[in-house]
């Protein structure tokens, strides 16, 4: 197929969709307000309040258990709520039941009918209303064109790739023509290499029809390659909702800057303060942070230095923040080396570089090494909860 | 891009090129021989013995064979004894299919996980009391003036008795109850093994309840269907028991009265002297099975 004919079928489709469902004046097309959930005494979710703006992206991440899967049940009216209400376009769904809301979902493990061929499992969500035949047909042929599955359509599921796969499962959630779109963990089941390339596409997907996708995931590289807006979840409670950056350069809570993986954590007490510098006194040494929150001395806080913000020098060099440690261990990424430094207080810190291969190999382990950033770039947290 | 995986040797499997392999072999081709090809060798060549003078003798001939078939269709009794087995097994082999798979439906998905093991041994408990005992208990069961017709006529619901008894309606019923338990086990397993998800999906993609199990419950437990419906019709074409205590020998049923074949097989056998016949009946009664079974493993197999 040439690259023409997929612009058009992708421009057809696309058509459709904002024909068959005209966004309305709000520009919020998904309302969680107040949303609880509770398993007899158990609480596993904790007033969650989350609006998505119509054609946005969100991610949804927290470790295992955090009750991101349970929230996208929610709202796909799967599981109830306790209380708290989901609005989808200005309308409240709370109460509406799962196969009159068109929020489909797509599967952690596809959950296509073997007993169909590709072309039914398309066709399916069109084939339970009161679609005639020769409307369906074109339908399917258009979504195909947009998955590139024309070819795979007499296809049964077993005769199909993880790839595959997951495009079927895509094109039979669209073909609706939903709202909205749910996946959950819809990588999980793929191979690393076609992980990243689906990512891509999917991302394509969603800026061509201009729905509101929710991703949840536990993994950070596809909500920080895909997400307009990330959601971090922690214990059924919304830990901070931000974009990218702001997820990654300011954390909200300790948990978010642990769970974001690449910072560096020192606790410590605020000893200092003047109009731009708080000075914190911490097991490791002092350490200058630059903050708009309002800090007194005598405040216990957490410095929170990213990890690629950290420069490693045989020698120290001129900067505000410089602790000593000594080079544990290196890992090599790509381009992207990670160093693991212990202080002399038995501190383990972790350091990326863009680096050159031979560079990396001149540091001995045991090497003596000083650890140094901008002031700007440490960012302050208050106690611990 | 492929990704080249190769599986390692499980340590248990015997080599391809093994030698150990065939003397693995020889239990079951010793076991199938002498209790299942053995007996079915001797009972299809002794169908092409003849007898003279009371007594069989062996040789080959298909005197037995055009004896059954020539008057076949000329008010032959053998006829209307496969024509009676074939209708109530068939008819059987469906009620305990509309019987078992509710059932079986309402064992996975309405009772707790923790209590499915228990209500399944529930259910197919009858499976290991006496199948005659059984029989025995249903005839006072469904006498004229048995238990049920009692009841009936106390409540009002009935003027007079139900003739259940020796009825191909009786027959059904010893069948049913023989057969029901493990009906139940083969659906209730094909069932548990299909992924809920999958109706999840179907709802999430719009179906109702009742869309949901047509177009997704039922498709995915058609092997089991086809398995019951194979497992029944042959039990059911093979039972001589139920058909004689329930049944009366010559039950009446919507095509008359007439016995099941397997009836008439065992009456030869115990009545007459011409045991080359009866061994000629019979094989025609196992071709009927091994037709069912074949036909029921080709339809099971399609979707697969």
């Amino acid at each position: 197929m040439s690259h023409a004919s997929i612009a058009q079928t992708t421009a057809q489709a696309t058509a459709q969709t904002t024909l068959a469902s005209p966004i309305p004046m709000t520009t919020t097309d998904l309302e969680l307000c107040q949303i609880a959930k509770c398993y007899g005494q158990q609480q596993v979710l904790h007033d969650i309040n989350l609006s998505v703006k119509a054609g946005e992206f969100v991610a949804i991440m927290g470790p295992s258990g955090c009750g991101k899967t349970t929230l996208l049940n929610i709202i796909a009216g799967l599981e109830g709520i306790s209380t708290g209400a989901v609005r989808l376009r200005g309308q409240d769904i709370t109460r509406l039941p799962v196969n009159q809301r068109n929020t489909p979902m797509v599967w952690q493990h596809f959950a296509l009918f073997p007993h169909l061929t590709v072309r039914q499992n398309i066709a399916f969500g069109l084939t339970l209303g009161k679609h005639r035949q020769r409307e369906i047909a074109p339908k399917v042929q258009t979504m195909a064109g947009l998955m590139h599955l024309e070819e795979l359509l007499d296809r049964r599921i077993s005769q199909l790739s993880g790839g595959q796969k997951q495009r079927v499962a895509i094109a039979r959630a669209l073909i609706t023509e939903p709202p909205i779109l749910l996946l959950d963990e819809p990588m999980s089941a793929l191979d690393p290499h076609l992980r990243v390339r689906m990512q891509g596409e999917l991302k394509r997907l969603q800026q061509t029809l201009g729905i509101a996708f929710i991703y949840v995931t536990h993994n950070q590289n596809e909500a920080f390659s895909m997400a307009d807006r990330i959601v971090v979840m922690n214990q059924g409670r919304i830990e901070q909702v931000g974009t990218p950056a702001e997820i990654y350069t300011q954390p909200a809570t300790h948990f978010v800057a642990e769970f974001v993986g690449n910072n560096n954590l020192f606790d410590g007490t605020v000893i200092e303060v003047n109009a731009t510098t708080v000075t914190v006194q911490c097991p490791q040494g002092k350490i200058y942070a630059h903050s708009e929150q309002n800090h007194a001395p005598g405040d216990r806080v957490t410095a929170v230095v990213p990890a690629d913000r950290l420069r490693l020098t045989p020698q120290p060099v001129p900067a505000q923040n410089i602790i000593q440690a000594s080079l544990r261990g290196c890992e090599f990424m790509g381009s992207q080396v990670i160093y693991w430094l212990e202080t002399a207080t038995g501190y383990e810190v972790k350091v990326m570089r863009q680096e050159a291969f031979s560079d990396s190999l001149a540091l001995p382990i045991n090497a003596e090494l000083y650890l140094s950033w901008e002031t700007e770039d440490t960012m302050l947290l208050g106690e611990r909860g | 891009m492929q990704i080249p995986f190769t599986r390692p040797q499980a340590s248990w499997t015997p080599d391809r090129a093994s030698r150990l392999k065939y003397l693995c072999l020889v239990p079951v081709v010793l076991y199938d021989s002498i209790f299942f090809l053995l007996p079915l060798v001797f009972l299809i060549w002794i169908g092409f013995w003849s007898v003279e003078n009371y007594r069989a003798v062996p040789g080959f001939s298909i005197a037995n064979y055009s004896d059954i078939f020539g008057q076949f269709f000329s008010r032959s009794r053998y006829a209307y004894a496969i024509a009676q087995s074939v209708w109530v097994s068939a008819t059987t082999t469906l009620l305990g299919l509309l019987l078992c798979y509710p059932f079986a439906l309402g064992l996975v998905f309405l009772v707790p996980a923790r209590l499915q093991r228990f209500a399944l041994v529930l259910a197919i408990a009858p499976f290991w009391t006496s199948y005659i005992l059984r029989l025995y208990a249903w005839q006072t069961v469904i006498n004229t003036n048995g238990l049920l017709n009692t009841v009936l006529l106390r409540l009002g619901w009935i003027d007079v008795p139900l003739q259940i008894i020796f009825t191909q309606m009786g027959t059904r019923i010893g069948l049913l109850h023989y057969l029901a338990p493990i009906m139940i086990l083969i659906l209730y397993l094909v069932l548990r093994n299909i992924d809920q998800t999958l109706l999840r999906a179907s709802e999430n993609l719009g179906a109702t309840l009742w869309q949901s199990f047509w177009r997704v419950l039922v498709p995915l437990s058609k092997p089991g269907l086809v398995y019951c419906a194979v497992f029944g019709s042959i039990i059911s074409l093979g039972d001589v028991l139920s058909g004689i205590v329930l049944g009366g020998g010559t039950g009446k049923s919507l095509l008359g009265s007439f016995p099941l074949f397997s009836t008439v097989i065992l009456n030869e056998y115990a009545a007459s002297t011409n045991l080359p016949r009866t061994s000629a009946l019979a094989t025609l009664l196992i071709a009927m099975m091994v037709m069912i079974l074949v036909l029921g493993l080709q339809f099971a197999a399609v979707d697969e």
